[in-house]
């Protein structure tokens, strides 16, 4: 630990809200409001060389920016690992400059929230209808059954390979299905990069609060329809994650 | 505003879909590495043990390694009698939790040594393979997690 100490940011609120009541940030420290001019930074002083960061740090990101919603804030996240010199230059260099589009995007995410939904392929399932609807990749199973493992190792790289391109298919095919059966429910969509070898949805949903018991219901309804085909995985409500962006600044 | 209670998470429903809050580290990761304000030069704290998990995960889905295992878990289906084209209906009879032990170890494998058992998991509270993994010295950029987010593009042109 060093001497000196430096200032973490977790995310931007309005500088009037309800400041945090002794919560413990990043190596315990106490979360402050940074404010100037009407916005306020969520803050702690972390170790001049705080650099490296793991699981905690990570949770505890996350948990300091949750609690500021339950107090009932509109939250800003900031991507983990900011780091600034110290609250003056939080002022100077984040309030101060993006001010604006701070100001315009509290106004804009004000009564939304995130919601993350992954869909996840049943393995048994998706490779049954893969085997079942692809002739090639039948064909090639057939061949390559029963056969000694060392003696067919390019047949059935070529196999996976052609499975792996059929699980793409099915993704293209059921992603903008799911999302389009949601986008009523939800202000914006983002769609995300499969984190998964069978995962067919990774997206994002901006919803207002007030419409998310609607939108619930119809991830609710997909799910049942697509028992046995389909895991569902819903994460929030969230802060605004994947829908807040700082532009060139200043 | 004044909306605390609602962030509580929603639950019940139809029960088939698996439900978190933002607790459920694994499922945000990539959100809060990935998105989020950001003014790079103040970007410092990079990540160790976890990030690599996103990253690696996304190159898996193109390599020879998950080639092979899909294979093998396609030649497995022969246990399931995919022939009979009765699988539909026996899908619904099979418990989820039945379906999925039977081919645990094939698909399952790698994927557990890099999420734990997140994705079976129905709460997925956190990434326990984090902690596993945390042996890696290896620090990389959260930049490449994007870049390297494009597995199925490269693996298209490897096809013929």
């Amino acid at each position: 630990m060093s001497e000196m100490s430096a200032t973490y940011v977790y995310g931007i609120v309005r500088a009037g809200d309800d400041p945090p009541a002794d919560e413990a940030g990043l190596h315990d420290e106490r979360v402050q409001l940074v404010a100037q001019e009407g916005l306020a930074a969520l803050t702690s002083e972390v170790p001049e060389d705080f650099v490296e960061a793991g699981r905690e740090e990570l949770l505890t990101h996350s948990r300091v920016l949750e609690n500021a919603v339950r107090r009932g804030s509109v939250v800003l996240p900031m991507r983990f690992g900011v780091v600034m010199p110290d609250a003056k230059g939080v002022r100077e260099e984040l309030l101060a400059p993006y001010r604006d589009e701070l100001q315009g995007q509290l106004e804009e995410m004000d009564g939304k929230v995130e919601v993350n939904l992954k869909g996840i392929h049943d393995e048994q399932s998706v490779l049954s209808e893969i085997v079942r609807e692809d002739r090639e990749i039948a064909e090639l199973r057939e061949a390559i059954r029963g056969k000694p493992q060392d003696a067919t190792y390019y047949e059935r790289i070529r196999l996976g390979e052609l499975i792996a391109e059929a699980l793409d298919d099915k993704r293209a095919e059921v992603a903008p299905t799911l999302i389009e059966a949601l986008r009523p429910y939800a202000v914006a969509v983002q769609v995300g990069e499969p984190v998964h070898e069978r995962m067919a949805l990774n997206a994002s949903f901006l919803v207002e609060r007030d419409r998310l018991d609607k939108f619930d219901k119809v991830v609710d309804e997909i799910g049942e329809k697509e028992a046995g085909r389909l895991r569902l995985r819903y994460t929030g409500p969230l802060p605004p994650h994947s829908f807040v962006e700082l532009g060139v600044g200043g | 505003m004044a909306a605390a209670t609602q962030m509580q998470p929603h639950r019940g429903g139809s029960g088939y879909v698996a439900r978190s809050s933002s607790s459920g580290l694994y499922d945000v990761l990539e959100l809060i590495l990935d998105k989020g304000l950001v003014i790079d030069v103040f970007v410092r704290v990079s990540l160790i043990g976890i990030e690599i998990l996103t990253i690696d995960a996304r190159i898996v889905i193109a390599s020879v390694d998950t080639y092979l295992r899909f294979a093998e878990a396609v030649n497995r289906l022969d246990l399931m009698q995919t022939e009979t084209q009765g699988l539909p209906d026996m899908m619904e009879g099979l418990s989820e939790g039945g379906a999925e032990s039977k081919t645990k170890g094939v698909l399952q494998g790698a994927k557990e040594a890099l999420f734990g058992d997140e994705d079976e998991d129905e709460e997925g509270e956190d990434g326990g393979g984090s902690q596993r993994r945390t042996s890696s010295t290896t620090t990389r950029h959260r930049r490449k997690s994007s870049q390297s987010g494009k597995p199925s593009r490269s693996k298209r042109t490897s096809k013929s």
